[in-house]
Parts: structure tokens; sequence; C-alpha cells
């Protein structure tokens, strides 16, 4: 069931998320699209996110967007000052710029970083911590990681466990995504792209999500804003279409459909790179859980077993 | 029947557990034939042996990604024959490498074809099947009566449309003499509804003990053809039964496994061996099918899964490998009484989807898979009321010709 609707505002609205959006030229949704887009979604009783570009956008589509509720989600270098401030997701392209920035536990931040950014600067993250109470960490390079890099991630985020467990040890529960979302949960909690969540674009279509729009391999639309909404196979954005994840506990895994779609040609299918990286932060949950527990008693019903696999489909290939 | 040039040597070939990897050597073919579903056959791709050699290193040269315990190097075109001097070439290089390498499949390989049969008798070809003689299958394509065969499979060019019947018929002695067991496989559109049972009863007559019959996966189907369908299959049957030809020949559209309801557990299969395969192109493109390169497409973009250069993209594997029955199938095939033997190529189900996805089933052969159930289960019950009622079905079992494992 359809629960949130992206908006990327412009052409070089900032990306939250995996994909790339290298777009340098500014165009802006009309603002006719935009009512509807915002009108439709109360109707639909969907939640609102909208993805601002990085210069100032007009009165006009402020106070449009002013008239319901939604989560604004803006680029650390964005240059509306007071939006930054205001924002609910304020995303972050490297780690050069965290020193200055007032983070506070209102907002969530997201990192957008190549493995070796966070390999090599993990300590940057240790300093903002004790600031914040939600991090995203996004990798942009997982269909690049390779096995050798196996090892020196799960060390990466054993080092940042042990700076999660001090704050714990604190009586901080900070959220960093890829080591405390899975002990959290149950079941899957994934991206849920074409299922709960999609996307509008400026060209006035519907996209799975914005990645579908920014990446010009993959690009295809579903539905309109005036004509409606056609998602074709509907089924295969959900989990249990989808033969490898149906089967898996990462249940912290963004299974994004875009990696999907560009690695496998297939929007249910993950590929390898995205099982494993999936898999050593579940593995690493797993280790920040015991650590956890060892200053006391913490989330005694939950369990993340031990498991002698990184990629799944080498389970469903042995039935 | 005398003096076959190939050695039946099951020990050599395993089949079953066969690796299939499949040069399209050219997009040619002599013959235009009105169902093929090769809509992009031209004369300009053919594969240079630059790129055949370069296929065979990197597959050799992979052995752990190949652990099959035997090979079947297949050659398709368009015709594969018309490239005859690649072909012998290309299976030299595999028999020296196989063994320069000591690769697990060296003495466990077979050179397999699907050919129209109209230049069999070539000195060419003939050199080459005396060459590979213990490890060569070959078939070839006849749909039946000379009306049945002409209807569809014509010569290309402009003009009258002629028929191939007569060059493909006066190949078939040599054919059958050389290969005893030779199958060939006969393919059903609409139009060849009305010739069926005269067609299989034809192909008995001139010797040929195996016809794999079945009707194309695309969506071809007019009103009212299942149910004539179903009724040249109930006279087949009957003729098959009544002239008790039951013993020693077959008909794939008869099967005792036919017609049941499925389990999504149990059996939850996947019925196209699509992924598990490997074709390349002259391009040198790899394909998990050669259904899925662009000249077997009408609607869809090439499914590439890599190239000789720079190997295969396992990710592009995936989909295929871990596809079931029940995630691509429609609730009404999930629950339908009669769902086994159900075929679907995975080419065609990308090529008619909806997005570009191969987990979408086709069902343009619906009401044709439930006509051949009903005529199916009359001819099971008919043979075995007659067998019993003679004493004979212990006997049968034992005698039984069966069908070879042709999957599509």
């Amino acid at each position: 069931m359809l629960k949130y609707l992206i908006v990327q505002l412009d052409d070089t609205s900032v990306s939250f998320c995996h994909y790339e959006n290298d777009r340098t030229k500014a165009n802006l949704i009309p603002l006719d699209t935009l009512k509807e887009a915002i009108f439709w979604s109360m109707k639909e009783n969907l939640t609102l996110q909208f993805l601002y570009p990085d210069y100032v956008i007009p009165e006009e589509y402020k106070s449009e967007i002013a008239k319901t509720f939604h989560a604004d989600i803006v680029s650390s270098t964005c240059e509306d000052e007071n939006l930054r401030k205001t924002a609910d997701v304020v995303v972050f392209d490297s780690l050069a710029s965290i020193k200055f920035f007032p983070f506070n536990k209102e907002q969530s931040y997201v990192f957008r970083l190549t493995l070796s950014e966070l390999r090599d600067n993990t300590q940057m993250l240790y300093s903002i911590l004790p600031k914040v109470d939600r991090i995203n960490i996004v990798l942009i390079d997982v269909l690049s990681f390779k096995d050798d890099d196996k090892s020196s991630y799960f060390e990466c985020l054993s080092s940042l466990s042990d700076k999660i467990a001090n704050e714990y040890k604190d009586g901080h529960s900070i959220q960093v995504n890829l080591l405390t979302d899975r002990m959290l949960l149950d079941s899957m909690n994934n991206c849920n792209a074409g299922d709960e969540t999609i996307a509008l674009c400026p060209d006035g279509n519907f996209y799975v999500c914005p990645a579908f729009y920014c990446d010009d391999d993959v690009r295809f639309n579903i539905g309109n804003i005036t004509d409606g909404l056609v998602v074709k196979n509907p089924q295969l954005y959900k989990l249990d279409f989808a033969p490898i994840c149906r089967i898996c506990d990462t249940y912290q895994c963004r299974r994004c459909i875009w990696m999907n779609k560009k690695s496998t040609l297939e929007v249910n299918t993950p590929s390898r790179e995205q099982c494993v990286v999936a898999h050593i932060e579940r593995n690493a949950s797993r280790k920040l859980l015991k650590k956890i527990r060892e200053i006391g008693t913490f989330l005694p019903e939950k369990e993340i077993e031990h498991i002698d696999y990184l990629d799944p489909f080498e389970k469903l290939l042995l039935r | 029947m005398s003096n076959p040039i190939v050695k039946k040597n099951t020990e050599v070939w395993k089949s079953g557990v066969a690796k299939s990897i499949t040069f399209i050597v050219t997009k040619d073919c002599q013959l235009a034939c009105k169902y093929c579903y090769l809509v992009g056959k031209n004369d300009k791709e053919r594969m240079s042996w630059d790129v055949a050699k370069k296929a065979i290193d990197y597959i050799l040269s992979h052995e752990q990604d190949f652990t099959e315990a035997s090979v079947v190097w297949d050659f398709i075109g368009g015709e594969p024959f018309l490239e005859i001097d690649l072909i012998d070439r290309i299976c030299d290089y595999i028999k020296t490498e196989m063994y320069r390498l000591n690769h697990h499949w060296f003495n466990s390989y077979r050179f397999s074809f699907s050919t129209n049969g109209i230049n069999y008798d070539s000195d060419k070809v003939q050199n080459y099947i005396l060459k590979n003689k213990d490890h060569i299958s070959i078939g070839i394509t006849i749909d039946g009566t000379k009306a049945k065969h002409d209807l569809n499979r014509i010569w290309k060019g402009d003009g009258l449309e002629r028929g191939s019947y007569d060059d493909v018929v006066r190949n078939i002695p040599l054919w059958l003499a050389q290969f005893p067991d030779g199958a060939t496989k006969v393919t059903i559109s609409s139009a060849d509804i009305p010739y069926i049972k005269e067609s299989v009863l034809h192909l008995y007559s001139i010797g040929i003990h195996e016809v794999n019959i079945n009707c194309v996966f695309e969506d071809v189907w007019k009103e009212g053809d299942d149910k004539l369908f179903e009724d040249q299959l109930i006279e087949l049957a009957d003729a098959i039964i009544d002239n008790r030809l039951y013993n020693d020949y077959a008909c794939s559209f008869f099967t005792e496994r036919l017609g049941k309801p499925l389990d999504c557990v149990l059996d939850n299969g996947n019925w196209c061996g699509a992924g598990k395969m490997l074709s390349i192109d002259a391009a040198g493109n790899f394909y998990p099918c050669t259904r899925f390169a662009q000249y077997s497409l009408r609607n869809k973009k090439a499914w590439i899964i890599g190239n000789v250069y720079d190997g295969i993209d396992k990710n592009k594997l995936r989909p295929f490998l871990t596809l079931d029955r029940c995630t691509q199938s429609t609730e009404e095939c999930i629950n339908c009484e009669e769902a086994e033997g159900c075929a679907w190529c995975q080419g065609e189900n990308y090529d008619a989807a909806d997005t570009d996805t191969i987990y979408q089933r086709s069902t343009a052969i619906c009401k044709m898979h439930k006509a051949r159930v009903r005529a199916n289960n009359y001819y099971w019950n008919k043979l075995f009321a007659k067998l019993e009622a003679e004493g004979q079905r212990e006997e049968y079992y034992k005698n039984k010709k069966t069908i070879s494992n042709e999957s599509c």
C-alpha cells in the first residue's frame, strides 16, 4: 500500500540515497504540478517528502508546501539557510564540512559516502555521535564492493560500534542505520520503493524512486500526475516476490530497487554486492548488540543468530 | 537402420547434467519459416573465428564456474551448417584445448545441431560428421507431410512461395542411417493444427521414431483453435493406439506426467533452463539463452549477461537462477487444476511482459495446454484399458519408446 510520495522539486535536487544526481541545470517542477501533487497526496493519505535544490526556491512554492504535513530533505550545502536549519533531513556528500555544522537532535542526517571515504574517515563521525539522535550512512559505491573489502568494512563498522556502545553507556540511545536498525527490527524494513513509496519528478511523471529519473540507464516512469499512477507488475516490488530477499534476515537492508535494476536487470533481485554489504552490517549489528548487553540488559527478546554466509543467493541455490 | 555412425555411449554422455553452450554462428538461413521466432535474421552477423576462440578460451579457462559434469556445444543459426568451416575449426579447437587443459569435460562432451537439413549431404557436412562421430547429435527439422511442412517452412526470397519439404526429405534416409535414434522437432502454430495427426504419422512412416512437438509460445491462437487441436490429438491418439505404434514410436504430446495440480513448495521449479545455458553471438555477447539475443526479440532489448572480452556478469544471472514457478505465475496458473506440464519459454515471457522482466509468465498457451491435457487423458485411458485387456501393461513399460530431454 502506498504511504509516501517523494517530490523531487528540481532537476538538481539533492540525492539522499545511493543514486547520484549529476544534473547541474536547474529545472523547477511547475507550480501547478506541485499543487496537483499535494492535492493528490492529501486525498491518498500519503506522507510527502520534498527534495530541495541548493538554490532558494520561490516563495509561492514554499507557501504551497507549507499547506500540508511533509518532511523537507536538503543538502548541507543548501543556500537557504533557514531551510537548512529547519529541514527534517540534512544530507552530506562528504565528511569535510561536518566540523562546523550545527548538528542537533531534532534533525536526521544522511552521509552519502564511498566505502573508502567511510573507512578512511570513520573517526570524523565519532565527534558528532553525542550531538545527534539519528544518522544514516549511505554507501554510494556498493556496486563496486569487492571481496577484498569485506574485512576492512567489518572492522570500520566495529570501530564505529565501539563508539555507539559508549553512547549507550552514557544513556544516549543513538541510532546509526547500518548498525542499530537491525538490532531493533523483527522483519524486513526496506526502502519499499514502488510499493510503499514513489516519486514525482519535475517532468510531472511518477517514478519508482528519484533514481529512476536521475539515471538515464534505467529510466522509466510509472504514470503521471495528470493521468494517474500506473505501476505495471506491482507485485515485483513486494518482498514476497523477491526470491532472494524473502529468505533473508538482513532486516536493515535498503533492498535498493534502483541498484537491483542496474546490476541484475530485475527490480526484485539484488546484486551479490548489495547482499554482502548488508550482511556485513548485519553481523556488525550482532556484535554491537552483544557489546551493549555487556553494559546492561538491552532488548532481551531480540536475537541476531550466527549465520555462515554473506549472500543468501548461495543458500537459495543449495535448496 | 544399419551401420549407425554414432555410437550409443552413455558413459561418455551424461545426459541431464550437462551445460549447454550455444554458438549463434550465423543469423542467416536459406529458409524464411513463417513461425520462426527469430525476427532479426540477416546475412551480415556471422561469427568470426576470433570471437569464437575468445569465447572458448574464456569458458575453458573458467572451469570453476562451469561445474556441470558434461557439456553440449550447441550450434544454431539461422542455419548452422551454412558455417560448417567455422564450426569445424571451433570443434577442433575445443577438443584440443580440453585435452591440453585436462579439462573435466574432455571425453564428456557433445556437439549438437538443429538443422533444416538442406545441406546435410554436402561433402563438408558429411566430413565433419565422420570426424566427430562419437560426440555428435543432429536433429533435422521436418514438420510432417509435404502440405504441413510447406505451409510454413518456405525458401527465403521474393516471388512465389516455395516449400522446402522435397529438399529436406531427400536427406532423411542418410540422416537416419547415421542417427537411427534421430528425433525431429515439430512446431505447431494456428494454421498447422489441421495437419497434426497426418504429420506425426507421416514422420513415423519415414522412419522417425521420436517426434518432439510443441505449440509456439507466442500469442497466435485464434478462437476455436483449442477444440480443433484437441480433436486432432484425439484422432492421433486413436491412430497410435489402434495401429499399435505406441511401443516403437513416441510423440511428446502424450506424456503420463501432465495435467495435475502443482504445489508451490514441492513443485516449484522453473520450467525453462535459461540462465543455466549460455549463448554467444557474432558480436561476442553472452546471453542466458539464445532467445534473449536481439534477433529473437520482437519488443524488448537484448538481455546481455557479459561478453567474451569481460566475461560473464554473474549478477545478471541471479534473476534466472532464483526464478521459480510460483513467483512468476498468475494466481490462475498457481491454482490451475491442470498445471503440470504447462510449459513456458523465459525469452517469450520477457518479450511479452508488461515490463522488462522475466518474472511475468505469458499465458498465451493456456487454452492449448488444457486441450492437450484432455486429449492426453483420453490417450492414456484408452491405452491403459487396451494394455490391461491384453495383459501387456508391464511389457509396455519395459519396452516403450521414450522421449529424450528436449526442453524447447
